[in-house]
């Protein structure tokens, strides 16, 4: 199958540096979320890696081979949009069947991939419908068919799902996961949604102004995120000041047991999670605790996000705890194995 | 408690249905049915022989009879079908080279798109004017030419004005007509056009197979009714062919003003016989230049 490597990736628009500095490996058959915000470089890097865009400098590299000099039609990645971009003069069995066209399989071949994918992409039956008959789910699937019938190294998704309701995502993230596990094409699946990015991917790329800021697995970026830019990505929102001392961080919420290692004596950032914290509404349920005024609250289903003024500042906490008001008195616990101390480098912010 | 009626409600609130929106049309409508409709039947009654003046009351299609079977209209018509189909060819074959360039250039000089636009707006008459200017044997290309000792006199000059092949004329209607296809089709292509490309990139397309199955679909309905418009107008436009064509055969629209203005009033049902054959085949033009765009709608490619 593929595998692809980008070294050193500089782009320009209009002179503008896009991206710097952008060094990423996926190995074969594995799936990567490039995750970001609007307006990060995601989109562009991709569109770099098809070959729709050249870059100002850098390496992209296919299987061991540099692609840069490469058009698009000859690199073996295909590129799913975040529109359907179905070619709407032809129907479905057409719109799939266009790259083996292209590539010049004969009509027999093409009728049987065709109808290998339309099953594999539950489209069954609807092969022979115009693009204007498809509800937009369809239409996101037979793109992903259309890319997919080609089998090629490296398979390039900008947001496919983003203009799916919430339905029809969940249906569609299951759909890509089977399909791309069954077909162990190496993907790189670019999204803003971090959910889906930690949901579907083996490891994320989480890149912040054009810059690539963390590369692992979803739990690493999730639970050490490298930095507080990227922690407070992931929904961080408790940073806090403190000095570490023979394994311990000492701060304002007390002399806390961490696991961090060198830096005795420096200052440091830390972060805790708000799902992380331990809220009491009865002082006797948490020991090593602090008291803290519940200034208020956001309901979001399954818990509730509560804004909690403490002696030393105000921290956020996520609680199954429903029946929380503004004004309301609460205990609070950091529990220490979820204090992640932030390195020298990026405690400096 | 809730009206039983609230559905009914919520449904007709949605905009005025038919009736209304005929009567609310109405106005505009009669102005239209009158004047156009009203000089068509005037004509079609001229045509079929209605003509009091000249003391001819009854109707007969004598007239449609005797133009539909003078082999100076079937002469004419074939001019009128080589000029129209040549003009509107070359334009659209023109069109869409033109389409293609502005749509790679557009975003970067948009002073090309403006500069593109100016023919639009000027009159058939002038352009046919300024060709007279330029390509008759007393034009200023003979002139240059002769200054540049490609010949010796004016008069060696190739016959490009009032000539058999009426290539003034198909020249004048290329010239004017081309932006107005280009604009067509450049409104698709920018439209759609570029994306459905890098689809087709990614997807093993080379530029021949991208142009043969991507753009060449996608703005075929464009220009299809486009074209057709072109060939509605160029089939029954008077003054160019009056101005740069020959004497004979004329083209079926000064062949139709010739009847009509001849100074024998026999002549006037066939001349208005003429222009309802001429109407109605600008007419089956526009219908079909419609049926095409309601197709490509109705597919999703915006025109």
């Amino acid at each position: 199958m593929g595998a692809l490597s980008l070294k050193d990736l500089h782009i320009h628009y209009d002179r503008q540096p896009v991206v710097q500095d952008f060094s990423l490996d996926i190995g074969d058959g594995e799936m990567v979320a490039l995750l970001g915000p609007s307006g990060a470089g995601k989109t562009t890097i991709l569109k770099v890696v098809a070959g729709l865009l050249a870059p100002a400098r850098g390496e992209v590299i296919i299987d061991g081979q540099v692609v840069n000099d490469r058009p698009p039609e000859k690199r073996d990645a295909v590129m799913v949009f975040q529109k359907p971009l179905l070619f709407p003069f032809m129907n479905v069995n057409q719109n799939i069947a266009f790259g083996l066209k292209m590539r010049g399989d004969d009509a027999a071949r093409r009728s049987r991939a065709v109808e290998r994918i339309l099953a594999l992409t539950r489209l069954a039956g609807l092969g022979p419908r115009k693009v204007h008959e498809l509800s937009g789910g369809q239409q996101q699937r037979v793109a992903l068919a259309r890319a997919l019938v080609l089998e090629p190294a490296i398979l390039l998704m900008d947001e496919p799902l983003s203009n799916l309701d919430a339905n029809l995502r969940q249906e569609m993230r299951e759909l890509i996961l089977t399909v791309q596990s069954e077909l162990n094409i190496t993907t790189l699946f670019v999204t803003h949604d971090q959910a889906e990015a930690l949901m579907m991917s083996q490891r994320v790329a989480l890149l912040l102004e054009g810059r690539l800021r963390q590369v692992g697995s979803p739990r690493d970026l999730f639970h050490r995120p490298a930095d507080p830019e990227v922690a407070r990505f992931f929904g961080g929102g408790n940073f806090f000041r403190g000095r570490l001392h023979e394994g311990h961080f000492e701060c304002d919420f007390g002399r806390l047991p961490v696991t961090a290692a060198d830096g005795n004596g420096h200052l440091r950032t830390a972060t805790i999670r708000p799902e992380d914290i331990q809220l009491a509404t009865a002082p006797v349920d948490l020991p090593d605790s602090f008291a803290g005024t519940v200034v208020r609250t956001r309901f979001e289903g399954m818990a509730t996000r509560a804004w909690i003024r403490c002696p030393f500042g105000e921290l956020v906490v996520l609680t199954a705890e429903s029946a929380l008001a503004p004004g309301q008195s609460v205990r609070l616990r950091l529990p220490p194995d979820k204090i992640r101390v932030f390195s020298e480098a990026s405690s400096s912010e | 408690m809730a009206r039983p009626d609230a559905g009914i409600d919520a449904r007709t609130r949605r905009g005025p249905g038919p009736t209304h929106l005929a009567l609310m049309l109405l106005p505009a409508l009669v102005v239209v049915v009158m004047l156009f409709g009203g000089g068509l039947l005037l004509g079609v009654l001229q045509a079929l022989g209605h003509l009091p003046g000249a003391g001819l009351e009854r109707l007969s299609g004598m007239h449609f009879g005797r133009v539909l079977t003078d082999p100076d209209f079937i002469q004419s018509f074939g001019l009128t079908l080589y000029v129209a189909a040549v003009s509107t060819l070359l334009a659209a074959g023109l069109s869409v080279v033109a389409a293609l360039a502005l749509n790679r250039m557009a975003a970067r000089w948009r002073l090309v798109h403006f500069v593109f636009q100016i023919p639009l707006t000027v009159p058939h008459l002038v352009i046919a004017v300024a060709v007279i200017f330029m390509l008759s044997p007393a034009g200023l290309l003979a002139r240059l030419a002769v200054a540049a000792g490609l010949i010796e006199t004016a008069s060696e000059f190739p016959l490009l004005v009032n000539d058999r092949w009426a290539i003034g004329i198909i020249l004048t209607y290329v010239w004017k007509e081309i932006p107005f296809i280009t604009l067509m089709l450049l409104a698709v292509l920018q439209n759609a056009g570029g994306e459905l490309i890098d689809v087709g990139r990614t997807l093993k397309a080379d530029a021949w197979q991208r142009f043969r199955h991507i753009t060449l679909p996608t703005i075929f309905p464009a220009l299809g009714a486009a074209s057709l418009i072109v060939f509605a107008y160029t089939f029954g436009a008077f003054e160019v062919p009056f101005l740069l064509g020959r004497t004979y055969p004329m083209t079926l629209p000064v062949w139709a003003y010739k009847h009509y203005s001849d100074i024998d009033l026999m002549a006037r049902p066939e001349g208005i016989a003429t222009g309802i054959v001429i109407a109605a085949v600008v007419a089956m033009a526009v219908v079909t230049a419609q049926a095409l765009t309601r197709r490509a709608r109705k597919r999703g490619i915006v025109l």
